[in-house]
């Protein structure tokens, strides 16, 4: 299939589409309104539901009556709507059911800024809303690989019963890039239908109750499955880029927008003979831990944290699997301003020959 | 004739308080769907508050919902299941505080499913915290002396709002408290699943309740107190039948 | 061989949609192609950029600092961005609206009248297709048999009219940038 130009954004809503997606209910927040305006209009076309919430809490809400009603739902939104949609989120988790969530982020706290950040990591990795759970985070780089990430997502929630989330910047959801879109899947839709709490199994078709709200006894089981859930995603489910690392002697890790400017500037420092490479994680949550662990850091001197966040958010991800065995350094830009090729690798630069002055 | 309990209601015991109208308005509600043989075409939304507990008296497919957001949860059932009959049964706090926007919005885009408001004027489940229709001078743990409009503003009349938009095909209010307030609102919980069935639109149905527990009332003193107190200022009556006025 | 784009002007002038064009362009062409739009607060009248990545390859980074080639459709885009621009590169500027003196002397500069010539042509919404006829003379950065079948395409449903000014705009930058 030949590729064409296509929006982050728009890219990301359609292949949910082609995957499945067939409810869509958001509020107009930017940078992501491209996600709703295009789906207001496909999703029709599709036999699906388009809904204008009156707020992410109701948005959010609504996806969670759909995904219950047997739809591949999805919701997106920005910082301060992700912040909105927290409830829901959680909810979402508590009554295990799928759906497929997208942050096209911002700069921050507060409202911050309307221009692209990657801010929202911890959020996105940690904390997504109350009660203690966590998501499968995809974090793509360029919009062919946001494009098959969506694609997929839904595949991974009913699998796990369990939202998964997107995190982009702002820049990838609003540039345009050429893709390869995938087929069309074939759903049905009521045969994703996931029950979590199923009564009177004796009868041919039991009434069905979906709820979020447990005996203790049953509360402290399910959240403990969720232990299995975690160790799995991190055997199974990582995904990640690792750059020349076979000789690197300083590691870069970043993700999305900020990894390709990073590898631009790795590339650019290679052919003066610093020996870097980068590890870009794809999955956020499973975090590429593995991947720091098994450095030689015998011959590693050093890691660069490069993000669109000021201090970086992911750093204590990185620590888990560096365990002190080499200094992280952090360069980035944030509140909205972005990276560039040159100060990057400037600044890639200047760690380097620092630390070995 | 023979008098048993609903189909889709479980044959235990109802855990509400003594007096308390909130089985009575789910024996209704049960009643109607098993007249209308809708038992296995049925999808109930619970809100967060006393009603929440029917998820274990009822019997049917049923989904919890966060607090307020019951009108927007039955928004995206609906709209991926439009063959089933939906509704939502909300308390004041849940409908008329912290779902205020999702109880507007959702009869605004006149969605196609039905809800039926517990209106009880105190949070019961919560232990009798003044809700938005707690009546002026009414007692609650968080109005001491009495609610003071000064201070806390005027109850939510909902009936009254909600008949101002357009989209709502049937909005009216019903009082529990008397033997022709519960067959009155029986006849209008079966116009109003009709309805829906026939694809009309919105229709929202408001239950006056007592709380005899946080009224710190009897059950029969807290049914006098509904014809002395609530009955006057929120009237009952049908403020919307777009099915009679057209 | 990688190449930086950037294009900048005011909102109105059609910025974005000369962006979103070169890279179709590209895409078509079999080329990889990123655009990236900068707004300012307003959509309307305000400032606008855009940068376009054209490579053969898959494009790493979209973003840029210095680009190979700048397209400054006013004077302030001109004053905002001209120093953002590598040594070597390609500067053509509408030169009915940048009125400063092009400085730099690092650079190939190449000024077309763009607005005297879309109103000569009584099509002064056309002034951003005769800054992209200059380009392509002047750069290569697209072929000119996929611009023209890619603006073929862009104006199929309009009425006939509109296809032959921007045809006509086209090679009237064409032929500017060739003097």
């Amino acid at each position: 299939m030949a590729k064409i130009l296509m929006q982050g954004c728009e890219a990301i809503a359609e292949a949910a589409v082609r995957g499945g997606c067939r409810f869509f209910a958001g509020y107009p927040i930017t940078p992501q309104n491209e996600i709703p305006e295009y789906l207001s209009s496909r999703l029709l076309e599709v036999g699906g539901a388009y809904v204008q919430g009156e707020s992410e809490v109701a948005s959010v809400n609504m996806v969670y009556g759909a995904s219950a009603g047997g739809a591949r739902a999805m919701t997106s939104s920005s910082g301060p709507g992700i912040s909105l949609k927290a409830e829901g989120i959680s909810y979402l988790v508590s009554a295990s059911l799928p759906a497929f969530i997208v942050n096209v982020s911002r700069g921050g706290p507060g409202l911050g800024s309307i221009q692209p950040a990657q801010q929202d990591y911890l959020q996105a990795t940690k904390a997504l809303g109350h009660g203690g759970f966590k998501l499968m985070v995809f974090a793509p780089a360029t919009i062919q690989e946001a494009v098959d990430l969506a694609y997929d997502a839904f595949e991974y929630a009913e699998r796990d019963k369990r939202p998964v989330f997107m995190l982009i910047d702002g820049c990838l959801g609003a540039i345009m890039e050429q893709v390869e879109l995938p087929p069309m899947k074939e759903v049905t839709g009521k045969e994703t239908m996931k029950i979590n709490l199923r009564r009177y199994e004796d009868e041919t078709r039991g009434p069905r109750t979906i709820t979020p709200i447990y005996p203790e006894i049953i509360l402290e089981n399910l959240n403990k499955q969720d232990v299995k859930l975690y160790d799995s995603w991190a055997e199974n489910d990582v995904k990640v880029e690792e750059f020349m690392l076979e000789d690197a002697e300083y590691v870069v890790c970043a993700y999305g927008i900020a990894a390709r400017v990073a590898k631009e500037a790795i590339i650019n420092l290679r052919q003066e003979g610093y020996k870097i490479g980068m590890i870009r994680p794809i999955t956020l949550n499973p975090f590429p831990k593995k991947s720091f662990e098994k450095l030689n850091y015998e011959q590693v001197k050093g890691i660069v944290d490069i993000e669109l966040a000021i201090p970086a958010q992911m750093r204590d991800d990185i620590a888990l699997g560096v365990k002190e065995r080499a200094p992280i350094y952090e360069y980035g830009r944030c509140g909205g301003i972005l990276l560039d090729d040159s100060d990057t690798y400037n600044a890639i630069k200047k760690i380097i020959d620092g630390g070995n002055a | 004739m023979e008098y048993k309990k609903p189909a889709n209601l479980l044959p235990i015991q109802s855990g509400y308080c003594s007096g308390c109208l909130h089985g009575l308005a789910t024996r209704l509600i049960a009643d109607v769907i098993g007249e209308i043989d809708q038992v296995d075409n049925v999808f109930h939304v619970l809100p967060v508050g006393c009603s929440t507990l029917n998820l274990k008296y009822w019997r049917g497919d049923m989904i919890a919902s966060a607090h307020g957001r019951a009108p927007a949860v039955a928004t995206g059932y609906k709209r991926v299941n439009p063959e089933r009959l939906v509704f939502a049964y909300q308390g004041d706090g849940d409908l008329a505080a912290i779902g205020l926007a999702e109880i507007m919005s959702a009869a605004n885009r006149g969605e196609n499913f039905t809800v039926f408001f517990l209106n009880n004027q105190t949070y019961g489940m919560t232990g009798g915290q003044m809700a938005p229709t707690t009546l002026i001078g009414q007692k609650t743990t968080t109005t001491k002396q009495g609610r003071d409009p000064a201070t806390t503003g005027y109850p939510l009349k909902m009936c009254e709002l909600i008949s101002t938009l357009e989209a709502p095909y049937y909005v009216a209010r019903f009082a529990l408290n008397s033997p022709k307030g519960v067959t009155d609102a029986k006849k209008a919980i079966k116009k109003a699943f009709n309805y829906q069935l026939e694809g009309k639109g919105f229709c929202f149905i408001e239950l006056l309740s007592n709380c005899p527990t946080n009224w710190k009332l009897s059950p029969l003193d807290s049914l006098e107190y509904m014809n002395t107190n609530t009955i006057p200022y929120f009237v009952p009556g049908v403020y919307k039948d777009k099915g009679v006025d057209a | 061989m990688k190449k930086a784009i950037v294009i900048s002007g005011s909102g109105g002038q059609g910025v974005m949609s000369m962006g979103i064009m070169l890279a179709q362009t590209a895409v078509a062409q079999d080329k990889c192609a990123t655009y990236l739009p900068e707004y300012g607060p307003e959509q309307r009248g305000g400032s606008a950029k855009c940068t376009v990545v054209i490579d053969d390859v898959d494009i790493i980074s979209p973003l840029v600092k210095n680009c190979d080639i700048f397209l400054a459709l006013n004077e302030q885009g001109y004053k905002s961005f001209i120093n953002n621009m590598a040594a070597g590169g390609v500067l053509i500027y509408n030169s009915s609206r940048v009125t400063s003196k092009i400085a730099r002397t690092d650079i190939t500069a190449v000024a077309v009248p763009a607005d005297e010539i879309a109103n000569s042509i009584e099509s002064p919404k056309a002034a951003n297709i005769v800054m992209l006829g200059a380009l392509i003379e002047k750069t290569g950065i697209v072929s000119l048999e996929a611009f023209s079948a890619h603006l073929e395409q862009k104006f199929a449903s309009k009425k006939p009219i509109v296809m032959e000014k921007n045809r006509l705009a086209l090679q009237k930058g064409i032929e500017c940038a060739k003097k």
